[in-house]
């Protein structure tokens, strides 16, 4: 992790190491709340909210939580916080908190940010933590929004409820159902590829390489079963 | 040991800051939340009732409203109530919620929940807004959705009649059936409240319908509104009948009835479409003829083997006028043509003749069934023309 | 205890809602550990293991515990909680009376402490309002649909490891795709269990 300037932890998130599109991390979210912009746009930023609160509490609290118990820790602060967020999304934007349902309680074991707190939080100062938080939040928010945008677009003729009138007959519903978030999530991951021409460090394939949960088992699940096998 | 100990209490601090937290953000949203949820709600009841400023549920438990209505709300600054009500539609249930002022007048309708085939309920409710209960009365029913529309308006009369009970009056939310039992075994306490609608094979003068009880012990005469009991030996036992010849005469003539079974053999030409074929003293006939319905097997074709139609038994008189008509058996769609076993149907027959018969209201969605009726009772028209020996013309 | 209603409960949280593949709960081990049968097998009978211990347990604590106490905005840290426990616990006796048990599932057991479907089919299932039967019977069917997601999938990843695959799709590209087959196939199902009885 470079430590340069503010500007490239922040840029470092939205584009070289895009959460989603570059890393392949918080796959749930991005396939599950993106069949709406609305949805989409709302689960980033309630991400990104829960996101920079637990960069910045860990990174304060680096020094003082203990090696050993750092998982629970981590996983208490983030469970906090997504309750918090929870509570205000459903106090203050009552239709976004139905459209997300669960999902806003899943964001506890998004590995985005669990992954945030392990790579980067608790080795870093709390200005550099939160700009992370940031970056990594928007990133986390624009491949949603784009990949909502797609699938909105095309499955619904309707960019974040307002209906686009020349493409009403001509709506391609997979878009909208399970298998379409799939095959655009797929074809996005390709396209990155193409305009990079092969230099994003798209992943081979999905595995505990890049896997932020690799800090909770030490590899384990991948490594032991490579040997094995 | 010293550093687990330490750890652990850093962990419970950590969890005690969160929790903390987490109460401070309870108390500050958890009130706005309530209200959020209250609001929608309270949102449907608002839609019905516009002007309304809140509502408070009713406990109705200790109330006799009508069976449909299953939540009662009492709009605060005392506008009126909004009333839920679940009725059965046309194959499913509906549930509607309407709103009522103090004195009788619906200030909406809507339709939450239903799977009606034709979707007519999701806009019927508009009918009724701003009408009292005369108002609602004048409402029409859509042809091609009666069952639908007319679940619906009942709702929506029962939603007025809850009303007026909830103002601490009282409205009679007994179902028709209900009325006609109680006014029958008012008039003929022997009958012990069984009592089965009579068969009428002979005109009886002045007299709408006859009862009998399902004991033997006598009969139930009704004229318009009222409802006489006889026993069987003459003597009526309803209080107030001034002049009691009315209902012995008839009483006489009913006791008088002989009928004859006609032999079809001779008339193979008939044997075909009648099953059965009676004639009264009178001259009457009692005819009980096929019709080709629609069918279990959804085939118009007359069907014989397998008994696929309709079989309705009618009273004629010499001069083609029908004295009663009942379904005696049928296999049509359930839920569609099966309707014409109800005696809201079968019943519209009495009184026509062969010239108006065919002048009743279609059953909405089974036009092959009331098609294959009509035949049915064309076919005893014809059935007596032939028997009175004139020739069969079909 | 209508019989019926949990036959039903079960078929649709293997096919119909099925976690992996209509709610995209559990999708980093999907498509992380299916890459062979035997992972597959194990990872999905491990996750299956835990979400019913989870819920035998986070069932009680949401009603006696956090209910009673109206603490119900603890539900996240308390249920994420039960489950790093449990797993730990899981590990530790595993490790200690069936080793070879243990060979075979313990290496999985860390992923799953963030494995979103544990902590969904908890919060689920509290959500749905089930009682703690029903949600013992939709844990089950859960993990017995994660299972079958996985094992149906590592088949199909292996003829995918065996095709040549254009340059922009190789690895996470192709996977994602061949997924979504899965997932289509699964849609089929829809409206089928819900008429089972009818």
């Amino acid at each position: 992790m470079n430590k340069n300037t503010s500007a490239s932890v922040l840029l470092n998130g939205i584009l070289k190491e895009n959460p989603v599109l570059v890393l392949i991390l918080g796959t749930c979210p991005t396939l599950a709340t993106t069949t709406t912009v609305d949805g989409a746009f709302g689960m980033g930023i309630a991400a990104m909210a829960v996101l920079i609160c637990s960069n910045v509490f860990i990174s304060l609290l680096r020094k003082v939580i203990p090696e050993s118990m750092r998982i629970p820790c981590y996983i208490v602060i983030i469970a906090g916080f997504v309750t918090i967020v929870k509570m205000l999304v459903q106090a203050f934007l009552p239709d976004l908190y139905v459209t997300l349902g669960v999902y806003l309680d899943l964001i506890t074991v998004n590995c985005i940010i669990l992954g945030r707190a392990e790579m980067f939080a608790n080795k870093n100062p709390v200005v550099a933590s939160a700009l992370d938080g940031i970056g990594m939040g928007l990133g986390f928010t624009l491949a949603l929004t784009l990949m909502s945008t797609i699938r909105e677009v095309f499955g619904a003729a309707s960019f974040a409820g307002i209906a686009i009138p020349f493409l009403e007959n001509y709506k391609i519903e997979f878009f909208t159902k399970a298998p379409g978030g799939l095959v655009v999530y797929g074809l996005l991951i390709a396209l990155i590829y193409v305009v990079t021409h092969g230099r994003a460090p798209v992943k081979k394939s999905f595995s505990c390489e890049g896997c932020p949960n690799a800090g909770t088992c030490h590899g384990a699940a991948c490594e032991k079963k490579g040997a094995e096998s | 040991m010293k550093t687990k100990i330490r750890n652990l209490a850093v962990f419970v601090c950590i969890c005690s800051v969160i929790t903390l937290l987490l109460a401070v953000t309870n108390f500050i949203t958890a009130p706005i939340i309530e209200e959020n949820q209250n609001a929608a709600a309270n949102q449907a009841l608002m839609e019905v009732m516009p002007d309304a400023q809140g509502f408070e549920v009713v406990d109705i438990s200790t109330l006799t409203l009508p069976a449909t209505v299953t939540e009662v709300n009492k709009e605060t600054s005392g506008l009126g109530y909004v009333i839920k009500l679940k009725t059965a539609g046309y194959g499913s249930d509906m549930i509607i919620m309407c709103g009522v002022t103090n004195d009788g007048v619906v200030t909406g309708a809507v339709c939450l929940s239903s799977n009606e085939t034709l979707g007519k309920e999701k806009t019927y409710g508009e009918n009724f807004k701003d009408k009292d209960a005369a108002g609602v009365e004048s409402v029409d029913i859509i042809t091609g959705a009666t069952k639908t529309t007319e679940a619906y308006k009942n709702a929506i009369k029962d939603a007025l009649n809850s009303v007026v009970i909830l103002g601490g009056g009282s409205v009679d939310i007994r179902t028709e059936a209900e009325i006609l039992a109680d006014n029958l075994s008012a008039a003929f306490p022997d009958g012990e409240g069984s009592f089965e609608k009579m068969f009428m094979v002979e005109y009886l003068e002045g007299i709408d319908a006859v009862y009998t009880a399902t004991n033997g012990k006598g009969f139930v005469f009704a004229v318009g509104e009222q409802f006489v009991g006889v026993d069987t030996d003459g003597t009526v036992v309803t209080e107030g009948v001034e002049d009691a010849t009315l209902f012995t005469n008839a009483l006489a003539v009913i006791k008088a009835t002989v009928t004859e079974d006609i032999d079809l053999t001779s008339f193979p030409d008939l044997a075909k479409h009648v099953v059965s074929a009676k004639k009264t003293a009178s001259g009457n006939f009692i005819l009980e003829t096929k019709g080709a319905g629609y069918g279990i097997k959804g085939g118009n074709e007359y069907h014989p083997a397998s008994g696929e139609y309709i079989i309705v038994r009618v009273a004629v008189t010499p001069d083609m006028q029908i004295l009663d008509c009942i379904t005696v058996s049928e296999a049509e769609t359930d839920g569609l043509g099966d309707a014409c076993a109800d005696e809201s149907f079968y019943g519209r027959f009495a009184g026509k003749t062969v010239n108006d018969y065919k002048e009743i209201d279609a059953i909405s969605g089974a036009t092959l069934t009331t098609d294959g009726y009509l035949q049915a009772i064309e076919r005893a028209f014809n059935a007596v023309k032939t028997l009175n020996g004139g020739a069969e013309n079909e | 205890m209508d019989v019926k209603v949990l036959i039903v409960i079960l078929l649709s949280a293997v096919f119909v809602d099925n976690y992996v593949l209509s709610r995209f709960l559990g999708i980093c081990p999907f498509l992380g550990v299916s890459k062979k049968i035997d992972q597959a097998v194990g990872m999905g009978v491990a996750v299956t293991m835990v979400m019913l211990l989870a819920t035998a347990v986070t069932w009680p604590i949401q009603y006696y515990v956090l209910n009673t106490l109206n603490l119900g905005y603890l539900q996240n840290i308390a249920f994420i909680l039960v489950i790093a426990t449990l797993v730990q616990i899981l590990e530790l006796l595993l490790k200690k009376f069936s080793p070879s048990l243990y060979k075979g599932l313990g290496v999985y057991l860390p992923l799953i402490t963030t494995n979103c479907a544990v902590l969904g089919v908890t919060i689920n299932n509290i959500i749905d309002g089930y009682n703690f039967l029903e949600s013992m019977v939709s844990s089950l069917g859960c993990g017995l649909g994660f299972l079958l997601a996985m094992v149906l999938f590592s088949g199909l990843r292996s003829k995918i490891n065996d095709s040549k695959v254009p340059a922009p799709f190789r690895g996470l590209a192709v996977t994602l795709i061949a997924a979504s087959f899965i997932s289509l196939a699964f849609m089929g199902f829809s409206g089928i269990v819900e008429n089972i009885f009818a």
